[in-house]
């Protein structure tokens, strides 16, 4: 499990990054195994994981990525509801073109226009659904963070 | 003979409607795609599979719909990748319904990959609560992983292990034992004739079988309940290796009433005779509930 002080900082983190309230999550233990860290809902009694076929437990939560923090798409597709800043509206021919080519620029303007904090890791929507995490860089620059399979599968997002 | 010719042989005058039963083999597994309500309401979901075509009824269970476009049906993209639904077959929801699991208590999936299941169980207990997700192999294990993924669930551990080794330090209240099975509910027949999805290898599966349902029961807890399914018809994958645990231990079939057409379990088969507390099994014949055939017992530790 993760010390005390290392949960306070990833909590930290997505209060000031995304604005999620730490209390939101105190129903769940967060655990660290290697760079990543996964949240596994507090259960009632205590659980003594058998280690000889232990494989994981929770669900994957964060990376530390090149020094910064990323929260997994998984995570943000089930929490990101909690969030209410640097969240990036895109069209779903945006979506596309994102995902075809790894990043677009969307201009200062359009970025200024959504409050959007450079640099660092943003919530990528469309419409009312939440995709997953981007990340800007340059002020303007949108890295596609979705895992492969998926970004593979929301190139023709516009034609569906 | 081939198996499937033995197979028709030993059941033409037990299957209900046996003709009905060989049609249906000719007609292709129908899709279902269960919604993850742990991520999005119902009505919202049907909404959104409207939006990417998908054309669909509503079925017994409200999270789950049966596909109506024609082969291939589109693919809901966006549903799928966002963990708003789950492939899932009509009789695979069946167990979870069965068990009836509730917020907060410890259960066991003993075979649990690819993970219809234990996700189906998660979302029943709205996340909460303990589920350990066990299987053997790796393979499997990482198909599982990537559907707790999908589907956001935290509440769930994996485990790596043979299901008839598996240990825990303490029971369960409630343990779903889907065993390996040779897979005749999803037998389907092709232009030519051919059964598809038939099973190779020799395995002894009714032993594996035994040993997974004396090892689930053994880790529930007193007046715990298990589940023991498969997807096959065969008496000895199904009532028989009920019959065992019966003998085997302080074991207690009980009733349960799906909502879906079912018959009871067989109690008499090529001269055996099983212990008549497996009459209160659930048989499911594809042509009945428009989907995989499957076997599914009750069972309360005493």
């Amino acid at each position: 499990m993760l010390r005390p002080e290392d949960r306070l900082g990833l909590l930290a983190f997505l209060k000031d990054r995304f604005g999620m309230a730490p209390s939101s999550f105190e129903a769940y233990h967060i655990y660290a195994f290697k760079r990543q860290a996964f949240l596994f809902r507090r259960q009632p009694g205590k659980i003594d994981f058998p280690k000889s076929s232990f494989v994981r437990c929770g669900l994957p939560f964060m990376r530390l990525v090149a020094g910064y923090l990323k929260p997994t798409t998984v995570f943000l597709q089930r929490f990101g509801h909690l969030a209410w800043k640097n969240i990036l509206h895109l069209d779903k021919a945006q979506i596309g073109r994102l995902c075809l080519e790894g990043e677009i620029d969307l201009g200062l303007e359009s970025i200024d226009a959504q409050e959007i904090e450079t640099p660092g890791y943003i919530i990528i929507k469309t419409g009312e659904y939440i995709l997953g995490a981007g990340l800007i860089l340059d002020n303007s620059r949108i890295l596609c963070r979705f895992p492969k399979a998926m970004r593979q599968a929301l190139v023709h997002i516009n034609d569906l | 003979m081939d198996k499937f010719s033995l197979f028709l042989a030993d059941y033409k005058g037990l299957i209900p409607d046996f003709n009905g039963y060989l049609q249906g083999l000719k007609r292709p597994l129908p899709l279902y795609y269960r919604i993850n309500t742990l991520k999005i309401g119902t009505e919202e979901a049907k909404s959104l599979l409207r939006s990417e075509g998908i054309w669909f009824e509503e079925t017994c269970f409200e999270e789950l719909v049966l596909v109506k476009n024609h082969d291939p049906p589109p693919s809901p993209v966006l549903s799928y990748h966002l963990g708003y639904i789950y492939p899932q077959a009509l009789s695979s929801c069946l167990p979870v319904k069965a068990l009836d699991p509730k917020p907060h208590e410890r259960l066991l999936d003993l075979c649990a990959a690819p993970g219809g299941k234990a996700t189906h169980l998660a979302q029943t207990m709205k996340d909460m609560g303990l589920i350990v997700a066990n299987d053997r192999k790796l393979g499997r294990i990482t198909a599982l992983m990537a559907n707790i993924k999908r589907m956001g669930i935290t509440n769930t551990v994996v485990t790596q292990a043979r299901g008839e080794h598996f240990t825990w330090g303490h029971k369960f209240d409630k343990v779903i034992v889907d065993a390996p099975c040779s897979g005749i509910g999803r037998y389907r027949m092709d232009e030519t004739g051919h059964i598809r999805h038939m099973k190779p290898g020799k395995t002894d599966l009714p032993a594996i079988q035994k040993g997974l349902i004396t090892k689930g029961f053994d880790l529930l807890r007193s007046g715990g309940i298990m589940v023991y399914s498969t997807c096959t018809l065969n008496v000895e994958e199904n009532e028989e290796v009920v019959h065992y645990l019966l003998q085997k231990r302080r074991a207690k079939l009980t009733p349960w009433d799906p909502p879906v057409p079912w018959s009871p379990g067989i109690t008499r088969f090529k001269e055996k005779e099983y212990d008549k507390g497996v009459g209160l099994a659930r048989r499911f014949y594809p042509h009945k509930i428009h989907s995989v055939g499957f076997f599914l017992a009750r069972v309360v530790k005493a």
